[in-house]
This record gives C-alpha cells, sequence and structure tokens, in this order.
C-alpha cells in the first residue's frame, strides 16, 4: 500500500504533496484541544497497524486502519495519519520521503470519505445499524485507497487495470479485517464513549 | 467475542516484516550477481532486471529465478561509470540498484583472488595453473559466501521492537507538545 520511492513520475509526486498540504491545513485547523488526544492514539494505532500481516498466498499485505481514523476524527485524520506515515517512513523504510505525500493523500482522503459517508448512519444508533455502517466504512476506505494508489500508479505509466486489479484483489482481506475491526470499534464506542462521535458532530464541515 | 477476534488479531502480528524491497548487488568474476526481495522474506521471483549505464542507455536485461537471484554478464566493453540496475516488481514496488565503477566485472581488477600470491607447493608431480585455481576458489568462496550475505541483509532490515515502541513514543509526544501548546493557549484566553 506504500508506494517507494522512485515509482512515480514527478508531477504525480508534486499534485500529492499539494493535495497533502492542503489536507494538512483543514486538518489542523480542526485539531481543537479535547480532540488532540484521539488523534494522538489513532496515529499510534495507525503506525503500529502496519506491522500486522496477512498472509495471502506466498504474498501478504498489512493493515492500515484508516476507516477508523477517519470515522473518529474526521479531516483530522489527515496529520494523524500523516504523522504515522513519517514515522513508518524514517523508521522502518516503508514508502518514502518524496512520496510521502502521495502516500498520505491516497491513505487519509479515503479515511475521510469514508469516515464522513459511514458517521451519520453510526450515529443513529442501533446495534445492527452501527456494526453494519462500521463494517462498510473499514472496508471502504481500504477499496478507496486502493483505487488511488492505482491511479498513482497509472498516472505514472503502469498499466491501470493491471495494477488496479492486482492492488484490489490482493487487499480484500484486509477490507475483511479491517471492517470487522472497525464495525467493532464503533459499537464499543457508541457503548461507552458515544462523545467520540457526537464530538465530531459539532465540528462537522 | 469481539474481544477475542482483537486478540487473536495482535497475537497473529507479526511485527518483524515490512514491505520493503531488499535488493542486493555483488560483482562475481565476469558476472554480476544480485538478488531481490522483500523484508518479509518474500523473493522477487521471475522479475525482469533492466540495467543502465550512467547516462540511461539500457545495456541488456536478465531475469530473476525462483529464489530471486539473478545474474548478468555484460557483452562487450563496457561503458566507464556506475551502472544502475533497475527492476519493476509491480504495485508501486521498484528495486534500485547501483553498482560502482570500481566494482565493473571484467577488465582489472585488482581486488579479484587473482592478486592474492598463492603459496602452491612446487613440488606437486602435476603443475598447477594459478589462475585457474584463482578462479575456482573465488566461485567456491562466493557461494559459500552467498547464505550468510543473505542473513546479514535480512537482519540488517529488521524491525526491533525498541524502534517500534521508539515511534509509539515520537508520537505521543508530539501530540502531547500539540496539547500543551493548545491547552495553554486555551488558558490564557479564559483568564483573560
Amino acid at each position: 500500500m506504500h508506494i517507494v520511492d522512485g515509482a512515480l513520475a514527478t508531477p504525480v509526486l508534486i499534485a500529492g504533496a499539494a493535495a497533502t498540504a492542503g489536507g494538512l491545513a483543514i486538518g489542523l485547523r480542526q485539531l481543537t484541544t479535547e480532540r488532540i488526544p484521539t488523534a494522538g492514539v489513532l496515529s499510534a494505532g495507525f503506525f503500529v497497524a502496519s506491522l500486522i500481516h496477512v498472509p495471502i498466498g506466498i504474498s501478504s499485505v498489512h493493515l492500515i486502519m484508516n476507516g477508523i481514523a477517519g470515522l473518529i476524527l474526521g479531516w483530522t485524520a489527515f496529520p494523524a495519519l500523516f504523522i504515522g506515515l513519517l514515522l513508518q517512513a524514517v523508521t522502518f523504510g516503508f514508502g518514502g520521503i518524496t512520496v510521502l505525500g502521495v502516500n498520505a493523500v491516497n491513505i487519509a482522503l479515503p479515511a475521510v470519505l469514508a469516515g464522513v459517508i459511514c458517521r451519520s448512519f453510526i450515529r443513529k444508533g442501533g446495534r445492527n445499524n452501527v456494526l453494519i455502517w462500521g463494517s462498510i466504512c473499514g472496508a471502504l476506505a481500504i477499496a478507496l485507497t486502493t483505487i488511488m494508489v492505482s491511479v498513482s500508479l497509472a498516472l505514472s505509466g503502469e498499466e491501470f487495470n493491471e495494477a488496479a486489479y492486482l492492488v484490489f484483489v490482493s487487499h480484500i482481506p484486509v477490507m475483511v479485517i479491517e471492517g470487522a475491526l472497525t464495525a467493532a470499534a464503533a459499537w464499543l464506542i457508541m457503548q461507552v464513549k458515544p462523545e467520540l462521535f457526537g464530538l465530531s458532530q459539532m465540528k462537522d464541515v | 467475542m469481539r474481544y477475542l477476534l482483537l486478540s487473536a488479531l495482535l497475537l497473529s502480528a507479526s511485527p518483524a516484516m515490512a514491505h520493503k524491497i531488499i535488493a542486493d548487488l555483488f560483482p562475481a568474476g565476469d558476472a554480476v550477481e544480485g538478488e531481490i526481495g522483500f523484508s518479509s522474506g518474500d523473493m522477487a521471483v521471475d522479475a525482469r532486471v533492466e540495467i543502465y549505464d550512467i547516462s540511461g542507455n539500457k545495456l541488456g536485461e536478465t531475469r530473476t529465478d525462483e529464489d530471486g537471484f539473478f545474474a548478468w554478464t555484460p557483452e562487450g566493453t563496457l561503458p566507464a561509470g556506475p551502472l544502475k540496475f533497475i527492476s519493476d516488481l509491480g504495485a508501486g514496488h521498484v528495486a534500485e540498484m547501483v553498482l560502482p565503477a570500481e566494482d565493473l566485472p571484467g577488465g582489472s581488477l585488482p581486488a579479484t583472488p587473482g592478486a592474492v600470491e598463492l603459496n602452491l607447493d612446487t613440488t606437486s608431480a602435476a603443475p598447477v595453473n594459478a589462475d585457474a585455481l584463482a578462479d575456482v576458489v573465488a566461485a567456491a568462496v562466493r557461494n559459500e559466501l552467498r547464505p550468510i550475505r543473505r542473513e546479514l541483509v535480512q537482519i540488517r532490515e529488521r524491525n526491533r521492537f525498541s524502534t517500534i515502541l521508539g515511534g509509539i513514543g515520537l508520537i505521543f509526544g508530539l501530540f502531547g507538545a500539540f496539547f500543551y501548546f493548545s491547552a495553554s493557549r486555551q488558558l490564557k484566553d479564559a483568564e483573560k
């Protein structure tokens, strides 16, 4: 899921960096004092999630956990995921510094979209409702990310269909797992700390 | 049930792996050998490796075998300067390796074992060709070193637990600093 240095064309890198700068600006403006601790925890969770590997066939993919971040944080997910990605690039060599902008927008924008779409449904409550929209949020964020990764590769000259197929299919297990995790997390939050979603409601764009 | 799922997932985590490309080059007599794989331990099977010179001209190409291993023997004379080995593994994974000019195959290689003084037993009946012997020894040493070299690369790429904890600590520290500034600004506003 992390594109490495040298795989993308320069215009794509610049566009990605610009989009990330925009997302960061919006996210930081919404980063209120109350939200900072939540953003920190989700950023750390995202940082570690990439180390959890799901073996598929001879290869393996890792968890991303951007859906849950978008669900709880909204646009604030942008800075949270950006910091996680930056540290992943520095400490583990996942991705790279020059592709950081592209990777950040590929991961954070789907998180924000999936979060915005699903949050209003989850807020209505009801066990089945929360579980269904929670799993949709988790899976949708991954699906959108695979599409954005494929588009980035396609714009850099790789065959779109082939790349998209490969990335999408290999991430189906991740979508299933993250759907389940996000649903569980959403249900738990609705039970013990519904303010996490209510708080986001007041700060909605 | 939910907790069960979560804990099962956490337990199955293998923090030592990452989707990072590991590629290595080593001169081997007349040829250049190399290895491409992922830090998860998977090797790049049947991947195309293209060789370019410093100014971007393509010199040739080869493919990796089922162990991610490849060998390339240059034809004709090589240009001066370093060589670049590039392999596109798809889905955003590109391996790029540079062979420094002094490691170029063929030509005068002072580092090859040919330069080593061989203390051959001159009293032995059959005369031994020192050059041929040096080649054999060099090949044998290369073969013996290959697994060690591979292991070294893997150790170098392993994510240590302390690195992970350090990363988490950095994130918490960073957000703690955010929180500090944000909270102190709010307190100041409240005092007014």
